[in-house]
């Protein structure tokens, strides 16, 4: 049913509306999306090899592990969960003008700018791992659900959950079925038996897989190039990888990977979890599990899995059922909901006041900020710009990174001391409502 | 007059009752046009239900003498990419019209029941192409397009004009760029034969020189194999070799390969393998295709037809005169473009190298543009065979075909599969072109008698009903009202 009423017309969300916990949480996921971002926007490919099968005792490996065991995929699981959180605010904040347009068209206008938005930081900044043109895609279909209860929203979220899982295994079985076929027309060849075609071709599969596995340095060092190159060339060079990932990545993974942290970002938000509605012990909880269980996880599926995988391929296929990523959602849904509740028993603490006021207001601009980080690293890392691609050491990475989390923290409270909006958050807010928005306080 | 186009009975007599408030806003013409798009749409789409394969058409196309060489021309010319865009066209006239129902107590508002609406589409097509095994499906990628472009529809009837002219433009652009991008490998091709006669040269030279040079046949061959070794290609210019030549190859027409022996093998095997089979065509027409083509190609389509809409085409608000213009016109200037387009694609398919070569343009740059004129064109003709008011039994019999739309591009695909795939009957690639088209006509037969003879009785098409059912999430009775 609608409700109307005729005084207000749909308008941003204003600054008394907002909830500060979920622009605190929002702040933190879009500065620890940097993280994991960090290693696209600075490092060559074969880094990955080159810190795994190096030496166990140096500061990369250290940092490598600490990365992939607490925030490989938490942050922009963190960020897809309030994504779905904000979709519930947007949509049952807003009060209907008869005859006007409804919230419905300016919330699907707002995505379709955002997919645009995408489209220009992945063509026009470069920057390949983009996520706005996913999550404008992915909130498109959350509508929907706007009004589905917590529970319904959790099964949801395991359903998607699942047709990752699903998709995962069926692929990994077709791995270990190629690889089968390779050590059986290996064994064939050494008792010096003729091989059939398909023998043949399985072999040459095969290898041809496990080739892909190991740094093949003449593909890393045309990267290395490519990326130190004019802007042209770095155009050019991720146009094709672009529409690769818009396409192919979109359906195989990117959809379901944003929809099952969206709808349980919504199952949470109704619950009040994010709005900082729940008991102290329930947080305490929450954290102790998500901890409890998605560290181990994590550690576990670095050890044994990624570190493996890495430094052989071979014996890891032979040796393992499952691929260690198969919990990947699994893992990180429950870290992410460690880290939140570990943020907002901090910010009720009362410990660091002023680190989540920056903070809220880092999420508040969290558009603009992640825009930014873009321009950021691109500028300082690509050919085009300082061209420090590959420079650093992999944990001198993170010195950067702890800059850039400085230089925004600092900037965003600034700026909105001045201004209502992030300036990207006012072009953005004025292309959806199609009108100039105030900016100044 | 739009009351004319609207059904008797239809009016809005029973607007209190939420179970009919669909119904009571119906066009009549869209709803033949509909019809007419959905039968014509297997005109074409039955060459892949039935295994008539692209180079059985190249074979037919190229030559005169071919058997059936007009009747598959007539088909191209007249039929190829236009039933789609007047079934897109149709479909954005429809979004119009839904948008227009307007809200109703108790019940979740006309916008939420349209995205409602489109996501069943799009899980609908999945079943269609992923369960039914039917990779041409469209549904999947109309509910998608039109969720795109919900948020175009408050828009000026100029300002959707507009768009659906850039639109077309874009697309026509898409054509011109995979062109450019045929000709990047032919020229690279080039480069790579340029460097293969210079090392056929300079090793032959040597050759004469080192057996002239007085060399023994053991120091020859040795002196050969090295060569040999240095002047072969690198892998780069045997990767830009084969990619040219794989594209002629699949271009070419190929006399020995009448029936594609691999594809009819796969098309006549279980459930299972067709499965796998066809997955990843089913997959790349909704990803891929999607992306490139497909939101341009319907996007372009479905924006011309809400802004027609607006501009009153659908309810005869037109002139008789503006009409029979629209016809001609469209038909005319559609079918010349698409003579362009046949007379230069068979000099692509005959020699694709000698084409490029000596052409700016690909046979196809302007076919975004034919189709939208020979949609218009048919569309105009409708309207004002409608206005004619003759063969009204007609209409009424395609206007049912066209209120059960949905029923029916189901049907055609349940009909289509089980008589050509080899988990049924297995029919396919074992019927000529006309034995083809007589079954489309049998099917059409069965579609349209269905169709009346259900709307008989019922309010909505089984699926439709269905559809209804799940948009809503509550059933409503399907049972026609009497009296």
């Amino acid at each position: 049913m609608e409700t109307y009423t005729a005084t207000n017309n749909p308008h941003p969300v204003e600054q008394a509306e907002r909830i500060k916990t979920v622009d605190m949480i929002r702040g933190f996921a879009l500065l620890g999306i940097l993280l994991m971002n960090i290693m696209g926007f600075g490092i060559n490919w074969d880094m990955w090899s080159n810190v795994l099968n190096g030496p166990h005792n140096t500061k990369d490996f250290f940092t490598f592990a600490t990365i992939e065991t607490f925030f490989d995929g938490t942050m922009r699981g963190l960020f897809s969960m309030l994504f779905g959180a904000g979709m519930i605010l947007f949509t049952l904040n807003k009060h209907e003008v008869p005859g006007g347009p409804s919230v419905t068209e300016y919330y699907y206008r707002r995505l379709l700018w955002l997919v645009l938005f995408g489209m220009f930081n992945a063509f026009i900044l470069l920057w390949f791992g983009d996520i706005l043109y996913f999550y404008g895609l992915c909130g498109m279909v959350l509508y929907v659900f706007r009004k589905t209860s917590p529970k319904w929203l959790l099964v949801l979220g395991l359903v998607c959950m699942s047709v990752t899982m699903l998709k995962q295994q069926l692929q990994w079985n077709e791995t270990r079925e190629k690889r089968k076929a390779y050590v059986e027309a290996v064994k064939a060849e050494k008792e010096k038996k003729i091989l059939t075609d398909e023998q043949v071709a399985a072999r040459t599969e095969w290898q041809e897989i496990e080739k892909r596995t190991k740094p093949d340095t003449t593909f890393t060092n045309r990267n290395l190039r490519k990326m130190r190159s004019s802007y042209t060339t770095v155009y050019q060079y991720w146009l094709p990888m672009n529409v690769e990932g818009e396409v192919w990545g979109l359906y195989h993974q990117w959809f379901w990977d944003g929809l099952t942290m969206m709808f349980f970002g919504m199952a949470l938000f109704s619950l009040g979890f994010f709005s900082n509605r729940l008991r102290t012990s329930t947080y305490v909880m929450c954290l102790l599990i998500g901890y409890g269980i998605g560290i181990p996880i994590g550690w576990f599926a670095f050890k044994e899995g990624l570190l493996v995988m890495v430094t052989d391929y071979s014996h890891y296929v032979d040796n393992f059922r499952m691929n260690h990523q198969l919990l990947y959602d699994f893992r990180r849904g429950l870290l992410s909901l460690g880290h939140a509740s570990l943020l907002l028993l901090i910010f009720r603490s009362r410990l660091v006041p002023w680190l989540m006021k920056a903070l809220s207001n880092v999420g508040q601009m969290a558009f603009t900020n992640y825009l930014i980080q873009s321009i950021i690293c691109t500028w300082f890392f690509y050919g085009y710009g300082f061209g420090y691609y590959n420079k650093f050491a992999f944990h001198q990475l993170y010195y950067f990174v702890f800059c850039v989390w400085i230089v925004q923290l600092i900037y965003s409270s600034i700026w909105l001391h001045y201004f209502r909006f992030g300036p990207f958050e006012w072009l953005w807010r004025s292309l959806t409502y199609w009108k100039r928005q105030p900016m100044k306080r | 007059m739009p009351s004319q186009f609207t059904e008797p009975g239809q009016g809005t007599s029973n607007s209190y009752t939420i179970d009919h408030d669909a119904g009571n806003s119906r066009i009549f013409s869209l709803d033949v046009i509909r019809g007419i798009a959905l039968l014509g749409i297997l005109l074409i789409s039955i060459w892949e239900f039935g295994g008539f394969s692209i180079n059985q058409q190249t074979g037919i196309r190229i030559s005169t003498k071919a058997n059936n060489h007009s009747l598959l021309v007539s088909m191209l010319f007249l039929f190829e990419g236009k039933m789609r865009a007047l079934f897109s066209l149709v479909f954005g006239a429809g979004m119009m019209l839904y948008m227009n129902k307007p809200n109703r107590l108790m019940l979740p508002s006309t916008q939420e029941l349209y995205i409602r609406r489109q996501m069943w589409l799009m899980a609908f097509g999945l079943i269609n192409a992923i369960i039914l095994l039917w990779p041409g499906d469209i549904l999947f990628q109309y509910g998608v397009m039109g969720i795109l472009l919900f948020p175009f529809f408050r828009m000026s009837k100029k300002g959707l004009l507009i768009a659906a002219i850039f639109c077309t433009l874009i697309y026509c652009g898409k054509l011109f760029w995979n062109y450019a991008d045929d000709k990047t490998s032919h020229k690279k091709f080039k480069a790579v034969t340029l460097v293969e006669e210079r090392i056929k040269k300079d090793s032959a030279t040597r050759h004469n020189k080192d057996s002239i040079s007085g060399m023994t046949k053991a120091e020859l061959k040795k002196s050969d194999s090295l060569a040999k070794k240095r002047d072969t290609l690198t892998k780069e210019q045997q990767k830009d070799k084969g990619a040219w030549e794989g594209l002629v190859k699949n271009i070419k027409y190929d006399s020995t390969k009448v029936k594609d022996s691999t594809e009819n093998k796969a098309m006549h095997a279980g459930y299972a393998k067709m499965w796998n089979h066809l997955l990843e065509r089913s997959q790349w027409k909704e990803a891929l295709w999607l992306y490139r083509i497909g939101f341009w190609d319907i996007g372009s389509m479905m924006l011309l037809g809400m802004a027609l809409f607006g501009f009153g085409f659908f309810n005869a608000d037109f002139s008789k005169t503006k009409y029979i213009l629209f016809a001609v016109i469209g038909i005319l200037a559609g079918l010349s473009l698409a003579w362009f387009r046949l007379h230069y694609g068979n000099a692509k398919l005959i020699d694709y190298e000698k084409y490029i070569s000596g052409h700016a343009l690909p046979p196809n740059q302007f076919f975004p543009i034919e189709r939208l004129l020979m949609a218009m064109g048919y569309a105009g003709l409708i309207m004002l065979l409608l206005r004619l008011k003759i063969l009204q039994w007609l209409w009424q019999a395609l206007a049912s075909v066209g209120r059960m739309a949905f029923t029916n591009y189901l049907m055609q695909t349940i009909i289509c599969t089980l008589f050509f795939y080899g988990y049924a009957f297995g029919y396919f690639g074992r019927l000529s072109l006309p034995q083809l088209y007589f079954f489309v006509a049998e099917i059409w037969l069965v579609q349209t008698v269905f169709s009346v003879g259900w709307l008989r009785y019922y309010e909505y098409g089984p699926v439709e009903w269905l559809w209804r059912w799940l948009i809503y999430g509550k059933r409503f009775p399907n049972n026609k009202k009497t009296g």
